[in-house]
């Protein structure tokens, strides 16, 4: 995930959609990061993962340590 | 001088994380994505085994690099939106940079990038009809650094990544990577150094998926067979499909390796399922 877009989402999430030509389902998924409804609207797999970086439970993650 | 070595790892984070803490931290997330696949969760010893395993199999092709005495080592590796993303997706990319660097977690890694081996590839390309992407500016990743800590801790050489698009569709047919393997060879063979060539990736995994946790030990068999009985350009009729529905497209990275060793056979595989998302495979070709 490009660094710049992960921080300012830390800080405004809502502000960071609202840049993007997302439907309200597709916001809707982003919110949850549930990877079963982000999957099912066409998101990578891999994306869904990095996604998860935006969770509080997984933010200090030891995958974010590597690339 | 000739190709004079070739070299296939997985790069599965996993393999270069602690046993204990990390491997619990990596493994929480991934199964974070699809909870089914923490079935098999490896046990501590299981970790360190693994560990243990894979080290031994990386110090096998170790020592026949290093008897090999390259000169510059080709990496041929997949990206994985460290470096491309939709609004640039090459299918093959050759860096032609004077340095790169990346780093995985406590260990930071540095070479000199032998962009004249690699300017050489994109002319030939032009040349034959493969139109390599190019550029000066790569982070390295864990597709590239884990099998280096193995392999090439210490900055002993050039090295030469080469991108090939094995996750984002359409990728590259099998065949087309072991044409540009072929191409790769050519290139090689008219260099003035020792080349080796090192491919990572794989092998069966499901990353991000639903089917996380699942690995097709079988066709990873398969494989491995193929390679040891010196036919991998059987395998070119594979489609991505196939590859995809095994969890194999980053044998793509190994397809290219295959066009560039030919008909040469496998002197050593190893394969270890690790229970957690991929299995780990590995092999050399003496050239």
């Amino acid at each position: 995930m490009n660094e710049s877009c992960f921080q300012r989402s830390l800080k405004d999430f809502e502000a960071v959609m609202g840049e993007y030509d997302l439907t309200t389902e597709e916001k809707e998924a982003l919110r949850s990061g549930d990877p079963r409804k982000l999957r099912q609207l066409g998101v990578h797999g891999m994306l869904c993962l990095y996604l998860k970086r935006l969770d509080p439970d997984f933010r200090d993650n030891i995958y974010w340590k590597q690339k | 001088m000739p190709l004079v070595s070739a070299l296939a790892a997985s790069h599965a984070p996993n393999i270069l994380l602690e046993p204990g803490a990390e491997w619990e931290d990596f493994m929480r997330l991934h199964y974070s994505m699809a909870p089914q696949g923490s079935a098999s969760r490896p046990t501590l010893e299981q970790q360190k085994k693994l560990r243990q395993d894979a080290e031994t199999a990386f110090a096998a092709l170790r020592a026949d690099m290093e008897q090999a005495n390259p000169e510059v080592l080709i990496v041929v590796a997949n990206d994985q939106f460290v470096n491309f993303f939709w609004n640039n997706m090459p299918t093959f990319f050759v860096t032609v940079g004077d340095e790169v660097r990346g780093q995985f977690t406590r260990h930071k890694f540095h070479y000199r990038n032998h962009k004249e081996l690699g300017k050489a590839i994109v002319r030939a390309g032009m040349d034959k009809g493969v139109d390599f992407s190019y550029g000066e500016y790569v982070e390295l990743q864990h597709t590239q650094t884990v099998p280096l800590y193995f392999l090439l801790r210490e900055p002993k050489l050039p090295i030469l990544p080469i991108y090939v698009n094995t996750w984002v569709d359409p990728a590259p047919t099998p065949r087309r990577c072991y044409q540009v393997g072929e191409l790769i060879r050519e290139v090689a063979d008219r260099a003035r150094e020792r080349v080796a060539i090192l491919a990572t990736g794989g092998l069966s995994h499901f990353p991000g998926s639903p089917r996380i946790g699942e690995i097709d030990e079988s066709f990873d068999h398969k494989l491995l067979e193929v390679l040891r009985a010196g036919k991998g350009k059987s395998l070119i009729d594979y489609s991505v499909q196939d590859l995809l529905q095994a969890g194999d497209t980053e044998f793509l990275n190994w397809m290219v390796l295959l066009g560039a060793t030919g008909d040469a056979k496998a002197s050593y595989t190893s394969y270890m399922p690790d229970f957690v998302a991929t299995g780990w495979g590995f092999a050399s070709w003496k050239l």
